[in-house]
C-alpha cells in the first residue's frame, strides 16, 4: 500500500502540473479539494483520466467520482479494490 | 440602422434558412445517435457529407479540393450572397469568419497533403473571401462558443464606421473526433438528445454546421441588430460563474433602460449542462428578465460552436419576422432553481425586440438586441 | 487622448518592459522552460501558472509585467477594462499536445489539455488573475499588423463603459514566442502615444 500511495502521489503531481511540490508535500490524509492541494474541477476530470490510464478503473459516475477523490487515502483504497492494471 | 439582408444555415435539417427554420417549427430535431471515437453511444447532429459536397460543387463549381468545413462555409456564404444581391467582390464587402476549430481534423490526417497552413483560421478565412474575389483581409474571430455573437458585433462596428457597406458574416464548425473526445473527457455530453432548462438535462450534444448573415446598412420596415457586447465571468477557464457575473454585465450593457416587458424572447445557451442553464437563470434574474420567455434551440442543431451564435440568431430573426415565441425543444420539467419562464409552446407575440446570449470557455459571454421596425 | 501606459516584449531571447530590456540570464535554450524561468524572476505567486499551455503562459506573463508596472488593482472586480488579444497560430501548439491523447493506439483525452484548445482562454486566465469583467476578445491575423490592432482596440472602447484596453499579439508555437502585450488608455497624460508608428516600433525591438 506505501507504494501505491508514493506512486500514486507522483502521478497526481504529473498529471495535475502540480510544480514545486514533492510526494513529501501531499498530507496522505488530508482533502484534495477545497482545502488541502485546492484542486478543481478540471483536475477531478483528469483525476478520472488518471484512475483509467495507470489502473485501468473507469469511473462513470461523478457522484461517486467525490468519495473516492476525498484524499491520497480514499483514492489509494479504491484503486486496491478495484484496479485492473 | 444595421440589418440582415440575407440569411442561410447548412445544417442537418437543410441547407437554407427557411428549409431549417420550417424544421424548427415542426420540432424537429437533428440529433442523431453516433458513436464517440472510443466507440461510446453519444448523440450529435451529423452534416450529410455526400448531400454537403453535392450542394457544393453544384453551387460553387470548384476547381479545387476543399476539406468539409470549407466546403459547409463556402455552400453557405454562397448561397446568403445570392440571395443578398450584392456585389461580394466590391472593396466595400466585408467578410468575417467565425470558427472555434476549423480544419482541425487534419491534425489527425498526417499526410494530407493540403499544405502545412491548411490548418490555420486565417487561411480558412482567406479561400472564403478569394471564393467571391474580394479583395480585402478577411476577419477571423475564434472566442470560444460566442464567436458567432463576436463576428455579429465586429460586423455591426465596421458598419456603423462606414468601413464597409456590407459585411458577410459566416459560422461553421464541424464535429471532428478532436471535439468530442475533448467534451466527453469534459463529461459534458449527453447520450441522448439534450434537454436544455430540464431537471434530468445531462450535458450537451454537439453539432456541426455552417451559417451566414449578410449584414448592411438600410432603413425602413424589417429586422435590425441594435446593440451588442461580450463581458467576462473573472471566474473560471471552463466553468460558469455561480453569480452569471460576465453575462448579467453583457445584458446590462446591450439592454440598457429597454423596458424588459417590451422583450418578445431571449434566445438563451441553454447548452443542457448542469451548470451553464443554472447560471443563464442567475444571469437573467439579475438582469430583471425572469417573466421574458426563454428558450434553447440546441435539442434541435445541437451545440454547433462557431456556428451557434449566428445560427441560433437567424431562427431567432425568423421568429420574430413572424411574430412567434419558439418552445423550447426537449425541455419537459423545471429544473433551475429561482424559475425562468422557460417557453413550452408556440404563441404569437407583437413584442418588437429578442435577446440572444451565448456563453464560452474562457470565461466570455454575449448578448445581442434584435428589433423589428414597421 | 489615448496613450499606451506600458508595454512588453517576450520573444525567444528577449524580455522587455517599457523599452528596457529585464535583467533576466535564461539557464535553458528557447522554448517552455524559458517561460517559467520568466515566472520565477517575476516572483508572481500564482501556481495556477503552471496548469497553462504555452500560449496562455506566455501571453499570462507579458500581461503580468504591463499590469504590475501600473500597479493594476487586481483586487476589485471592475467592468473598465477589456482585453483583447491576437494571434496567428490559434491554440495551435496546444492543440497538437491534445491530439496526442487521442490517438488511436493510446487514447485518453485529457480534459486538461483540451480546455486550453482555444486561443481566447488566455484572456480568460488575464481575466481571472485581475479580476477584469470587461470585454475579453480574440482575432486571427495571418501576420502582426499594428492598423487591424487598433482597429480591435477601438471597437473594445466602443463597448460602453470601457476605460482602457489590454491588447497584444500572443503568438506561441513550438517553443517559438513572439508576444506584445500593452496598455492602452483612453484618458492619460502619460505613456506614449497611441498610432501604428509607436506600436510598429515596439514590435520590431
Amino acid at each position: 500500500m506505501e507504494t501505491l500511495i508514493l506512486d500514486l502521489k507522483k502521478q497526481i503531481i504529473e498529471a495535475l502540473n502540480l510544480e514545486d511540490i514533492t510526494p513529501d508535500d501531499i498530507d496522505t490524509n488530508a482533502p484534495l479539494f477545497v482545502e488541502g492541494l485546492g484542486l478543481d474541477s478540471i483536475d477531478a476530470l483528469e483525476l478520472i483520466v488518471l484512475m483509467e490510464k495507470q489502473y485501468g478503473i473507469k469511473l462513470e459516475d461523478p457522484g461517486k467520482s467525490k468519495e473516492i477523490f476525498r484524499s491520497v487515502a480514499t483514492m489509494a483504497d479504491y484503486i486496491s479494490k478495484n484496479r485492473k492494471k | 440602422m444595421i440589418k440582415p439582408l440575407a440569411y442561410n444555415i447548412v445544417s442537418s435539417l437543410g441547407f437554407s434558412a427557411q428549409d431549417n427554420y420550417a424544421a424548427v417549427r415542426r420540432g424537429q430535431s437533428g440529433i442523431v445517435p453516433w458513436l464517440d471515437p472510443a466507440g461510446t453511444p453519444i448523440a450529435l447532429s451529423h452534416l450529410d457529407r455526400e448531400k454537403l459536397q453535392d450542394a457544393f460543387e453544384k453551387q460553387c463549381k470548384p476547381s479545387q479540393k476543399y476539406t468539409e468545413p470549407e466546403q459547409a462555409m463556402l455552400l453557405s456564404a454562397s448561397l446568403a450572397v445570392a440571395e443578398a444581391g450584392i456585389n461580394p467582390a466590391s472593396v466595400r464587402t466585408g467578410f468575417v469568419l467565425s470558427s472555434t476549430k476549423g480544419n482541425i481534423e487534419l491534425l489527425g490526417i498526417p499526410d494530407h497533403g493540403l499544405g502545412t497552413e491548411r490548418i490555420h483560421l486565417w487561411h480558412t478565412a482567406g479561400l472564403l473571401a478569394a471564393h467571391f474575389n474580394n479583395p480585402n483581409l478577411p476577419l477571423t474571430v475564434t472566442n470560444a462558443c460566442i464567436s458567432g455573437a463576436a463576428a455579429q458585433i465586429a460586423a455591426l462596428k465596421m458598419l456603423e464606421n462606414g468601413l464597409y457597406d456590407h459585411v458577410v458574416v459566416t459560422g461553421v464548425d464541424m464535429a471532428s473526433d478532436f471535439i468530442v473526445a475533448g467534451f466527453q473527457s469534459f463529461k459534458s455530453l449527453d447520450p441522448e438528445r439534450c434537454r436544455p432548462f430540464d431537471a434530468r438535462r445531462k450535458g450537451l450534444n454537439i453539432g456541426e454546421a455552417a451559417a451566414t448573415i449578410v449584414f448592411g446598412k438600410a432603413d425602413g420596415k424589417g429586422i435590425s441588430l441594435t446593440r451588442g457586447n461580450v463581458r467576462n465571468d473573472a471566474n473560471h477557464i471552463s466553468g460558469p460563474s455561480r453569480t452569471g457575473e460576465g453575462l448579467f454585465r453583457a445584458l446590462s450593457r446591450t439592454l440598457e433602460d429597454l423596458p424588459r416587458d417590451e422583450i418578445a424572447f431571449i434566445c438563451a445557451h441553454g447548452t443542457a449542462t448542469s451548470f451553464n442553464d443554472q447560471m443563464e437563470a442567475i444571469a437573467f434574474t439579475r438582469a430583471g428578465l425572469q417573466h421574458t420567455p426563454v428558450f434553447s434551440l440546441k435539442a434541435h442543431f445541437g451545440h454547433t460552436m462557431g456556428a451557434a451564435g449566428v445560427l441560433e440568431s437567424i431562427i431567432s430573426m425568423k421568429a420574430l419576422e413572424d411574430g412567434i415565441i419558439l418552445p423550447s425543444l426537449g425541455y419537459e420539467e423545471p429544473g433551475i432553481e429561482g424559475g425562468l419562464n422557460i417557453s413550452t409552446a408556440t404563441v404569437h407575440t407583437n413584442k418588437r425586440y429578442i435577446i440572444k446570449t451565448l456563453s464560452g470557455f474562457g470565461g466570455c459571454n454575449a448578448a445581442l438586441l434584435y428589433q423589428t421596425h414597421s | 487622448m489615448k496613450k499606451i501606459t506600458a508595454y512588453s516584449r517576450i520573444t525567444d531571447s528577449l524580455v522587455i518592459l517599457n523599452g528596457k530590456p529585464c535583467e533576466i540570464t535564461f539557464s535553458c535554450e528557447p522554448g517552455p522552460g524559458r517561460l517559467a524561468e520568466i515566472y520565477r524572476f517575476l516572483e508572481s505567486g500564482y501556481p495556477k501558472f503552471f496548469k497553462m499551455d504555452n500560449l496562455s503562459k506566455a501571453g499570462f506573463l507579458a500581461s503580468e509585467m504591463v499590469l504590475r508596472s501600473l500597479h493594476y488593482d487586481m483586487e476589485s472586480p471592475d467592468e473598465s477594462t477589456a482585453v483583447v488579444f491576437a494571434n496567428r497560430s490559434s491554440s495551435l501548439d496546444n492543440d497538437k499536445r491534445f491530439q496526442e491523447t487521442i490517438s488511436r493506439e493510446d487514447y485518453f483525452p485529457s480534459p486538461a489539455v483540451f480546455v486550453y484548445t482555444l486561443p481566447n482562454i488566455v484572456t480568460g486566465e488575464v481575466a481571472i488573475r485581475n479580476k477584469i469583467l470587461g470585454e475579453t476578445s480574440f482575432f486571427i491575423l495571418e501576420s502582426f499588423d499594428a492598423e487591424k490592432m487598433m482597429i480591435f482596440v477601438d471597437w473594445a472602447f466602443a463597448s460602453a463603459g470601457t476605460r482602457r484596453v489590454l491588447c497584444g499579439w500572443t503568438e506561441y508555437l513550438d517553443g517559438h514566442c513572439d508576444v506584445l502585450v500593452m496598455m492602452v488608455e483612453k484618458e492619460s497624460d502619460q505613456g506614449v502615444d497611441y498610432n501604428k508608428q509607436n506600436i510598429n516600433n515596439i514590435y520590431i525591438t
